[in-house]
């Protein structure tokens, strides 16, 4: 081999190594906690977007309702240790322990892949089909596209999607026999997030940090001001999209430029980003204002818990643990689901901090929520 | 209006100081003739070794450990590439994807996904006083590393313009067979800048996790090295150059951040990708006006060998 043949094989080597799939726990290995051979549990396979594992959000999410949930099993130290049915239960946030004993494992091994740029995200999925998993899954509206070519590719291989309906080139929902999506109605959340913000501040000025500003971030804005608007008519909202999901320093930017504009109660709704505004409104308190986040997707209030008021919580875990366990009862269909307050796949996190007027303000948003679930009020859509 | 200028500066002068110190270490390690593409690596190692060493002791001290991480994984590379004249651009990229994936397994073998537990942030220079003057305001409120960086490029300039040090790591990016008649090592000044280097972008690095953010996130530093690089190139391989360029990008980011705040009709007019794009169409437009000479060091990314010409 000559020089220039080695050291091009060797970044070859390395590229493949970091920019392709990158396997985190191997279906072979069982956990180290596990008397029972892993091998004989069918596997459960989830590629994850590009957040990846560690998001605080969606992708975490989706990681606890198939690894804690349907598997029983806790990321840890780099592998799978058996998780404690205490640990099982502290992770069920208020709206889910009615329902704790409907949540028990499932008997699953989880495969999990994580997808470092979006071109991964289709032969992840291909080598999720190639291991023979019982059921594939994928988070986020970006991986519609590799689902439907690989649930076309693999037409006795169920599939789960979501946060997106499958779509036809020319935009228009479409179904497939093998994949169950799964969609959320976000604005109803969002909207009770608003009106708590607008019951909440004191400046009048209320803002929004967005992501990138597509059609479902933006269905998070329309529900937000809409749910401002509804408790405090005349309060400003001032939003703002990052332009991305995982630069937190963006993030932080925009949170402080919002802050400065003298907002005092900000919406997170940016990924990682949204790490970045979280950590603007903690500092911001430490200087002496009194500012509030609310977050999206997972309740984020143990990176600050002086200045995390609420999330709006999508329960992708629910929705992930639902769709195992209707595979392994033979009972999983394709088809589009839409989740919301009714169904519990969006739920507002518990208010945990003290406010002036609390009692009362927790009242009006319980109102509003039994109102939207009634079907009374139409959260309105952009 | 005033507040839109105060929270334009405030917000400039709080994100820029990781990248001017990334751009200056990169800027170094380049004038002296050796390419730093592993400027995001280094960046990423100091920001996870500054918020380890954080749990432990004072931040100020993580901070430099931070850059002597940072100065750990140039040592590499000045290894590779002086020591063995291997190719620069594949030795540092190599090293960005050695960062990159040491990184995560690290953070994840140690702490968990979830990033470092939070650590004591740097403090912030809080005058209650001056925080409500209009733009005056928006000098208080950060953390020392801004203030560091809007001195160290200056330094920088007097050492490279001003001292002999600073006259050889120029000579030896330029005609380093000049400067082995003076009877000089260039391989002695090359692994000084190199390291100097290091230092830099660990501490561009540290200053993320410990300033910007209260832990380690990991996907630092998420492309920021290679804005600093942009910024050298940008800046004309100069420290001055470096440190406007930086503090350009800064401001364009600051710049269309505020403006979608305070002026949101501005965008019912202009589609919002237009704004994403302004630091960089901003950018074009600069490099458009200020013409084409090179400036590039003569000898980048050439390995010294005695015996060629």
């Amino acid at each position: 081999m000559s020089p220039r043949r080695r050291i091009v094989s060797l970044v070859l080597c390395l590229l493949a190594a970091s920019t392709g799939c990158k396997k985190e726990q191997p279906a072979a290995t069982p956990p180290a906690s596990d008397a029972r051979p892993s091998s004989d549990k069918p596997t459960v396979g989830l590629v994850l977007g590009l957040g990846g594992r560690g998001d605080h959000a969606f992708n975490d999410s989706a990681l606890r309702g198939l690894e804690l949930w349907a598997a029983g099993v806790k990321y840890e130290k780099g592998g799978y240790q058996q998780a404690s049915s205490s640990e099982r239960r502290s992770s069920l946030e208020p709206d889910l322990t009615a329902r704790a004993q409907e949540l028990d494992p499932l008997g699953i091994t989880p495969v999990v892949l994580q997808s470092r740029v979006a071109e991964d995200y289709e032969p992840n999925l291909q080598l999720l089909a190639e291991q023979q998993v019982s059921l594939a899954m994928g988070v986020g509206f970006m991986l519609e596209n590799a689902v439907e070519q690989v649930a076309r590719r693999n037409p006795k291989l169920p599939f789960l999607l979501v946060d997106s309906p499958l779509l036809d080139a020319q935009g228009r929902a479409l179904s497939l026999p093998n994949v169950r999506t799964v969609i959320f109605r976000e604005e109803e959340g969002c909207f009770l997030a608003g009106a708590l913000a607008g019951l909440v501040t004191k400046t009048g000025r209320v803002g929004m940090v967005g992501g990138m500003r597509i059609p479902l971030v933006q269905r998070y804005e329309a529900g937000f001001r809409a749910g401002v608007a509804a408790t405090n008519p005349k309060a400003t909202v001032l939003v703002n999209y990052t332009g991305s999901f995982t630069d937190f320093a963006l993030g932080k930017q925009v949170g402080q430029d919002l802050l400065l504009k003298n907002t005092d109660v900000l919406f997170a709704a940016a990924g990682v980003d949204g790490l970045g505004a979280i950590q603007a409104v903690k500092e911001a308190r430490e200087a002496g204002r009194s500012v509030y986040v609310i977050g999206v997707d997972s309740d984020p209030s143990h990176l600050a818990p002086q200045a995390v008021l609420s999330a709006v919580l999508k329960r992708v875990d629910l929705v992930v643990y639902e769709a195992i366990r209707d595979q392994r009862q033979g009972r999983l269909q394709g088809g589009n689901l839409s989740l919301g307050l009714r169904e519990g796949g969006i739920a507002l996190a518990p208010v945990r901090l003290d406010f002036p007027g609390r009692q009362d303000a927790l009242r009006t948003v319980d109102a509003l929520r039994a109102r939207i679930i009634s079907g009374e009020l139409k959260v309105p859509l952009p | 209006m005033l507040e839109v200028l105060h929270s334009l500066l405030f917000s400039t002068l709080d994100a820029a100081p990781a990248l001017v110190f990334a751009a200056l270490g990169a800027m170094l390690s380049e004038r002296a003739g050796v390419v730093s593409v592993g400027v995001e690596g280094m960046m990423r190692t100091g920001a996870f070794c500054a918020a380890v060493a954080a749990l432990v002791m004072p931040t100020p001290l993580a901070v430099l450990v931070g850059m002597v991480a940072g100065a750990g994984l140039a040592a590499v590379h000045g290894f590779l590439s002086i020591r063995w004249r291997s190719d620069q651009v594949v030795s540092g990229m190599a090293l960005n994807l050695v960062a990159m994936a040491g990184g995560t397994f690290l953070l994840e073998s140690l702490f968990g996904p979830n990033g470092t537990p939070a650590i004591t942030q740097l403090s912030r220079w809080n005058v209650p006083a001056l925080a409500h003057v209009p733009l005056l305001g928006a000098l208080v409120g950060h953390a020392a590393p801004t203030y560091l960086a809007l001195t160290l490029p200056f330094a920088f300039h007097l050492l490279l313009s001003r001292t002999p040090l600073g006259l050889r790591l120029r000579a030896v990016g330029d005609k380093p067979h000049a400067v082995a008649t003076l009877g000089l090592s260039v391989s002695g000044l090359r692994w000084a800048a190199v390291l100097g280097g290091g230092l830099m972008a660990g501490l561009g690095g540290a200053v993320l996790s410990t300033a910007v953010l209260d832990r380690f996130e990991q996907h630092t530093p998420a492309g920021l090295g290679f804005m600093a690089l942009a910024a050298m190139v940008f800046g004309r391989w100069t420290p001055l150059g470096a440190f406007a360029a930086a503090l350009f990008f800064a401001f364009g980011n600051a710049l269309r951040i505020g403006l979608a705040s305070s002026a949101p009709w501005l965008l019912e007019l202009v589609p919002q990708g237009f704004l994403l794009a302004l630091p960089y169409l901003l950018t074009l437009l600069v490099l458009a006006l200020q013409g084409q000479r090179g400036h590039a060091p003569a000898a980048l990314g050439t390995p010294y060998e005695q015996e060629s010409r």
